[in-house]
């Protein structure tokens, strides 16, 4: 399993250096001069030019990216154009609601997407399962934003039921559970779609396999065959599955901060390149891939856990 | 010889049989005709809307005609610049629906042709896979970010964005089906033939793995609208006065609490689209899939 997931580690790091060239290559269209900046406004023109060279900025453009990797490792990410204060600290207060939020979805949507794909599967062709096939199909053709623009206008606005703007506080305390609930409710209900359909699908595969028939037929009752023998296998293609659609949560995320102006990474990305901060901008999307490298390794090892197969090939 | 030549060639069968199949799929023929009539109303655009999309010169926030207080030669009302919102919307599913389909042709077009030349020439096959393997580590919602970032949002940077991130899904299905393929005898025979690599690679080779990728691509289509859509929505995509319906559906935001149809009307729209096309791809992918049929 260590050697698996080292082997996906290892993997990672092209997608990592893509991503910093690309942060890279994002600041060098910041349209000041960064050694004028630097040197202030009253700097001769000697100056400017000393602290160009002490920036590297007269160092051919491959050294520069040497220059941005190690600047990078040790945590500086630059000065936001706008707010003019670092990079690094606006993105400090942003991570945390944004995990606040995707935790907050998944710790209701991946429970109940499993569920409802599992009780599909056992009532096949029935009613029930007709209902949860509908509801994904809806859920997998609803924009998020229309959710959330729904939830808001009527859960929030008309009934006056939960708060729709902004953090409430932390996580533990009522406000901040009031103010989360419909934010999480929005980007979970596009996640359950999905999941309940894998599991569906992946369900109803372990029911047709021998292993199942000679369950039942060593008498075990149907719930213990459901949970034991079919849940755990099925759960295999689903954790696989969560993790091809991270991205997908990561795009819902960032569409959910903005309607509910949830203060996080993808609110705090959309407006900075709205607003032409390339830092800011540069900063917010190197953490967003990071994330999504994070969640796609979390996946990986689960997966690990889940098929013990992965272990001999790993 | 003049036998084995006429073995390679495509099956024109799956197209009649998926005919036949849609007409007892009541269903997939509702969406099949609520779509036709959705790209035959953004199609015509210009000859249906009743008024000029970008004229602003109505009261603004008129409702819709089932609502009370509207005007009956504004049929959905206008939105919150006094633009007719009929017009708007026709106009509004047209580049909607163009951005869609622009993105699934190029993306489509080089992912499914590096994955042939890849498996025609073993060579390429490591490096191409490899390729869409970091490609795929990018979800298009970041490329779209990231591209915006650095053209400046715009139809031209939603495009490459989902442009890109279709050519690795599609070349990894293009590849498993033409692996397949290329075990065919026809291909040995054709090759025995001495028919040039450009004959075999296109007449023989994409031709046959049309089937799995075009449905591939059908039920592509829809996500990359609702991606599209969610980046207009943000602000990336096209700019104000032009219409696209994603972000229609966020300058209506403002006026939501007390002129709810600017907003929800073109997300209706947008879930229609997506919603027929996933119905439809669902219904070629049953029928292309024989295993999934009979469950």
């Amino acid at each position: 399993m260590l050697n698996h997931i080292a082997q996906r580690l290892a993997m990672s790091v092209p997608v990592l250096l893509g991503v910093l060239l690309f942060g890279f290559l994002l600041l060098q269209l910041v349209p000041a001069d960064p050694a004028a900046i630097v040197a202030g406004p009253m700097a001769s023109p000697e100056l400017v030019e000393q602290v160009r060279k002490d920036l590297g900025l007269d160092r051919p453009i491959f050294v520069q990216f040497g220059i941005y990797l190690s600047r990078v490792l040790q945590g500086d990410l630059g000065v936001s154009l706008i707010s003019n204060t670092s990079v690094i600290a606006e993105l400090g207060e942003a991570i945390g609601p944004t995990a606040e939020l995707m935790f907050a979805c998944l710790v209701w949507a991946v429970p109940l997407g499993i569920a409802l794909g599992t009780i599909a599967a056992v009532y096949r062709g029935r009613l029930l399962d007709r209902i949860v096939i509908a509801i994904s199909v809806a859920g997998v053709s609803t924009p998020v934003f229309f959710i959330g623009l729904i939830l808001m206008q009527y859960v929030g606005y008309h009934w006056g039921l939960l708060p729709f703007i902004g953090r409430g506080g932390p996580l533990w305390s009522a406000e901040g559970l009031a103010a989360i609930a419909l934010p999480a409710l929005t980007l979970g209900l596009v996640f359950i779609g999905p999941i309940a359909r894998m599991t569906r699908t992946a369900a109803l595969e372990v029911l047709s396999t021998d292993h199942v028939r000679t369950a039942r037929a060593k008498g075990l009752s149907e719930r213990a065959v459901v949970m034991r023998h079919v849940l755990r296998n099925a759960l295999i293609p689903v954790v696989t599955l969560i993790g091809l659609q991270a991205g997908y949560l990561l795009g819902g995320a960032v569409v959910t901060e903005t309607i509910y102006s949830w203060p996080g990474v993808g609110r705090l990305a959309v407006g900075a390149i709205l607003a032409s901060d390339f830092p800011l901008a540069q900063g917010a999307i190197l953490v967003l891939a990071l994330a999504f490298l994070i969640i796609n390794l979390i996946v990986d090892m689960l997966y690990a856990v889940l098929d013990p197969r992965v272990d001999k090939h790993g | 010889m003049a036998d084995i030549t006429a073995a390679a060639p495509v099956a024109s069968r799956p197209l009649k049989a998926f005919g036949r199949r849609i007409l007892k799929d009541k269903l997939a023929l509702l969406a099949a005709f609520i779509l036709l009539f959705i790209v035959l109303a953004a199609l015509f655009a210009p000859w249906l809307a009743p008024f000029d999309p970008y004229n602003t010169t109505r009261r603004p926030f008129i409702p819709p005609i089932w609502s009370e207080g509207s005007l009956p030669q504004y049929w959905l009302g206008t939105d919150g610049q006094g633009r007719d919102m009929l017009s708007r919307l026709l106009y509004g599913t047209r580049l909607t629906l163009v951005m869609g389909l622009a993105s699934i042709v190029i993306g489509g077009g080089v992912g499914a042709l590096i994955a042939l030349l890849g498996v025609y020439y073993r060579r390429l096959d490591p490096y191409i896979m490899r390729a869409a393997d970091i490609l795929l580590s990018f979800p298009a919602i970041l490329l779209g970010l990231a591209l915006a970032a650095v053209v400046g949002p715009g139809l031209t940077a939603i495009v490459i964005a989902l442009s890109i991130a279709t050519i690795p899904d599609v070349a990894r299905i293009t590849r498993s089906a033409a692996i397949v393929i290329m075990g065919q005898d026809y291909m040995e025979a054709g090759r025995a033939m001495g028919l040039p690599d450009r004959t075999l690679i296109w007449r023989y080779l994409a031709l046959n793995c049309l089937s799995p990728v075009f449905v591939f691509m059908t039920l592509r289509f829809g996500q990359i609208i609702l991606i599209g859509a969610a980046l207009s929505f943000l602000g990336l995509g096209v700019r104000t006065p032009e219409a696209e319906l994603g972000m229609m559906a966020s300058l209506g935001r403002d006026a939501l609490f007390f002129a709810p149809h600017i907003s929800l009307l073109p997300s209706l729209v947008i879930i229609a689209i997506v919603l027929c096309v996933n119905l439809l791809g669902d219904a070629l992918r049953d029928l292309l899939d024989p295993r999934m049929r009979n469950q």
